[in-house]
Formats: structure tokens, C-alpha cells, sequence
């Protein structure tokens, strides 16, 4: 089957890398708010700062940026603009492509330097890749993960929800 | 690519309405938002213009509740569909698991739904993705209006490949769950 179309299935464990590795991030730079994202704009887990609301559509948005960024980095024919920096007026927003797959995204205020926050981030983006790498490996069963009678019960859920 | 988090037990899967412009892509995500239930639902965020054409997408979350233990999640997209847009529409197909192709039934728009969803083939192909193996869902929307190309004249240009079809009429909702529904399980079919 393509493996474009298999879904990716991050194991527990691995969660657990990442949440350790977030963390650390977060409190080497001193900063509020690190995330990992799918390149499809979903967030695979997020450390920090509990109060911040909606990081589903931060999500989405940053995603959207990159792609968006990846598209002009095309036209002016650079390979791929594997970093972004967002300067805002309180806060400063980084985002780092792993590998072609995932976002890490570290939200930081004035107190921090932009050079700590690149050098952490360079050291944090090496060790993700290695969790992508494995995540990418195993190929464990779907049905083993969520069962077999899961499509089932989901296309009830689509039926119920999903009307008007 | 949808994602399956083990640890917290979510499912996420992203869907993509794809289409020339004005053909309703918007319109099929506002009546979604104004229909399903409060809980699961999020907020419809829109990047548009002042003149309510998209520029970057539209965006509504879709939280399905837990199914056999894990939090489902859908989340549709719709890109912007005027020509000039090309390329945010090859940034906001990125990962997507399947693509509602929202046709405009009107006669003079059969040449734009041609060549909207030739580019679709191209950019899902760029992808790395066989475009033949994926999940898509043809809505023919504008049904209402009056000299509406006939479906038999549409499938014949549109669906060569044989996808599931549904007419449509996304401004009073004729049709529009039918096509979520139907692609929502074909995504998940894929899983
Ligand atoms: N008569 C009729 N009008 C519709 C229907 N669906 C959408 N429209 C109208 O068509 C216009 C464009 O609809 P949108 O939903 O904004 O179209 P879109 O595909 O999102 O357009 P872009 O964002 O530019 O790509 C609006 O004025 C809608 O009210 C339909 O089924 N019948
Ligand atoms: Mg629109």
C-alpha cells in the first residue's frame, strides 16, 4: 500500500520522548510555549503555559505558514526555508521543520536571546528525528492499536453527528 | 497523513475542499458549522478578503467524541479557489487524508471545474500520492440554479474515475452532510 496513505501512529513511549524533550526546550530557553506539529497542521503534543487557548487553530495556522512559506521558498528557487522567526511585540514565535514531517514550534518573550533559542532548537530538531525515524519504522498493525470493530463504530458516530 | 497519538488516544484526520472558484467550498463549512452540535464543534476561522473570497483557507475542527477509547478528530480545510491562488492551495492540501471536489454546476464554469480538478491531480501526485488511490468525493453543488448542466453531462467531464458523487446546494445545506459523511468514511476506511 502507499505509505503516503497509512496513517502515522505515534506509540505512547514515544510520546513520552518527545514530552521530555519539549520540556527541556522549553526550560533551556526559557520559553512559555513549545509544540509539535504534523505538517498537516495537527498538534502531536504541546508543553507549557496551560492558560493558552485554541491551539488547535494555532496549529493550523502555523502549518499553513510554513506550506505557505515552503511554496515562496520554490519560486525564488531556495531549497526550503527549513526556519521561520516570527517577531511580535511581547512575544517572539520560532518554527523548525524535522525532517519533511513535523513542526516544532517555541513561543518565547523578549527575556530570551534569539541565538539560545536557535542552538536549542537545532539540538531538539536532531533528537526528534531520530523519534521520527523510529516512528517511521514500526510497522505496527492498525487493528492492533484500534481494533477491529473501530471502523464500525465510527461510521455510527458519522451518522449520528453528522446530519442536520 | 492521519495522525494516531497512542498516548492520549487521539485520532486526527484532515479534510480538504477543493474547488474553482466560487463553486461553494466556503459555503459547504459554514452550513457544517451551523448545524452540528455545539460540542463538537469548534470555531469556523476564516482568512478571507474583504469581499468573503478566501485567501488562505477556511478552517473548522470537528471533534467526533471518543470511538472503542480514542478522541476522534476531523478537521476540514477549504482552499482558496481563484486562479491567482495556485500556490496556497498547494500549501493548505499539504497532508491532507482526502478531498471533497466542489463543482459548480453551472454551464459556463464546466471549463474551470476541468481544469481545477487536473491541477488537483497534479498537486496531490506531487505529493507522492497516487491520485487514482485517493479518497475523494465529487459534491456537483448549484444545483438550484436554473439551467444547471444535467449530472449525466458532469460525471461524463468530472468523474472518470468513478468517485462517489452527490448533488448539492451548499447556501440551503441540500446534500452537504451526504458528502461529509461519505467522505469521512473513506478516510477513515483508509486508516
Ligand atoms: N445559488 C447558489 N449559490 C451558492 C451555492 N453555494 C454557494 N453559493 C453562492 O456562491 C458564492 C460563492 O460561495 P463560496 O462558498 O464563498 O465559494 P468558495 O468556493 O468558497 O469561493 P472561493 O473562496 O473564492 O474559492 C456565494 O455568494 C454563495 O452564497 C448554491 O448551492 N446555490
Ligand atoms: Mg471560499
Amino acid at each position: 500500500m502507499d505509505p503516503q496513505l497509512t496513517s502515522q501512529i505515534v506509540p505512547a513511549e514515544e510520546i513520552k520522548v518527545i514530552e521530555e524533550c519539549l520540556v527541556r526546550l522549553a526550560e533551556d530557553t526559557g520559553g512559555n510555549y513549545v509544540l509539535l506539529l504534523d505538517k498537516s497542521g495537527q498538534v502531536i503534543t504541546a508543553q507549557g503555559d496551560a492558560a493558552r487557548q485554541d491551539i488547535t487553530a494555532l496549529g493550523a495556522l502555523i502549518a499553513g505558514t510554513f506550506a505557505s512559506s515552503r511554496e515562496v521558498a520554490k519560486l525564488l528557487r531556495e531549497k526550503d526555508f527549513r526556519q521561520l522567526f516570527t517577531q511580535g511585540v511581547r512575544e517572539n514565535i520560532f518554527i523548525s521543520l524535522i525532517e519533511d514531517q513535523w513542526i516544532l514550534c517555541i513561543i518565547f518573550n523578549k527575556g530570551t536571546h534569539i541565538g539560545l533559542v536557535k542552538v536549542l532548537t537545532k539540538k531538539a530538531t536532531d533528537d526528534l528525528s531520530v523519534v521520527l525515524e523510529r516512528v517511521r519504522e514500526q510497522q505496527k498493525a492498525r487493528d492492533d492499536v484500534l481494533g477491529s470493530s473501530f471502523r464500525t463504530s465510527m461510521e455510527d458516530t458519522i451518522d449520528l453527528l453528522f446530519r442536520d | 497523513m492521519a495522525l494516531i497519538n497512542v498516548a492520549a488516544r487521539e485520532i486526527h484526520c484532515k479534510i480538504v475542499y477543493y474547488g474553482p472558484g466560487m463553486s461553494g467550498k466556503t459555503s459547504n463549512l459554514q452550513y457544517i458549522h451551523s448545524q452540528v452540535p455545539k460540542e463538537t464543534k469548534g470555531e469556523l476561522l476564516s482568512i478571507a478578503t474583504e469581499t468573503e473570497r478566501t485567501l488562505f483557507f477556511d478552517f473548522l475542527p470537528l471533534d467526533l467524541g471518543k470511538v472503542r477509547g480514542f478522541q476522534t478528530r476531523f478537521h476540514l480545510y477549504t482552499v482558496p479557489g481563484q486562479v491567482l491562488y495556485e500556490r496556497t492551495r498547494v500549501a493548505v492540501l499539504s497532508g491532507a487524508d482526502g478531498v471533497v471536489f466542489v463543482a459548480d454546476s453551472q454551464k459556463h464554469k464546466l471549463e474551470e471545474n476541468i481544469r481545477s480538478l487536473r491541477e488537483l491531480a497534479v498537486n496531490i501526485t506531487r505529493q507522492n500520492k497516487r491520485f487514482q488511490d485517493f479518497p475523494v468525493v465529487l459534491q456537483y453543488n448549484k444545483r438550484d440554479v436554473p439551467g444547471a448542466l444535467p449530472v449525466a453531462t458532469l460525471d461524463k467531464y468530472l468523474n472518470t474515475l468513478g468517485w462517489q458523487r452527490f448533488e448539492a446546494t451548499a447556501t440551503n445545506g441540500a446534500g452537504v452532510f451526504d458528502t461529509l459523511k461519505a467522505i469521512s468514511k473513506l478516510v477513515i476506511s483508509k486508516l
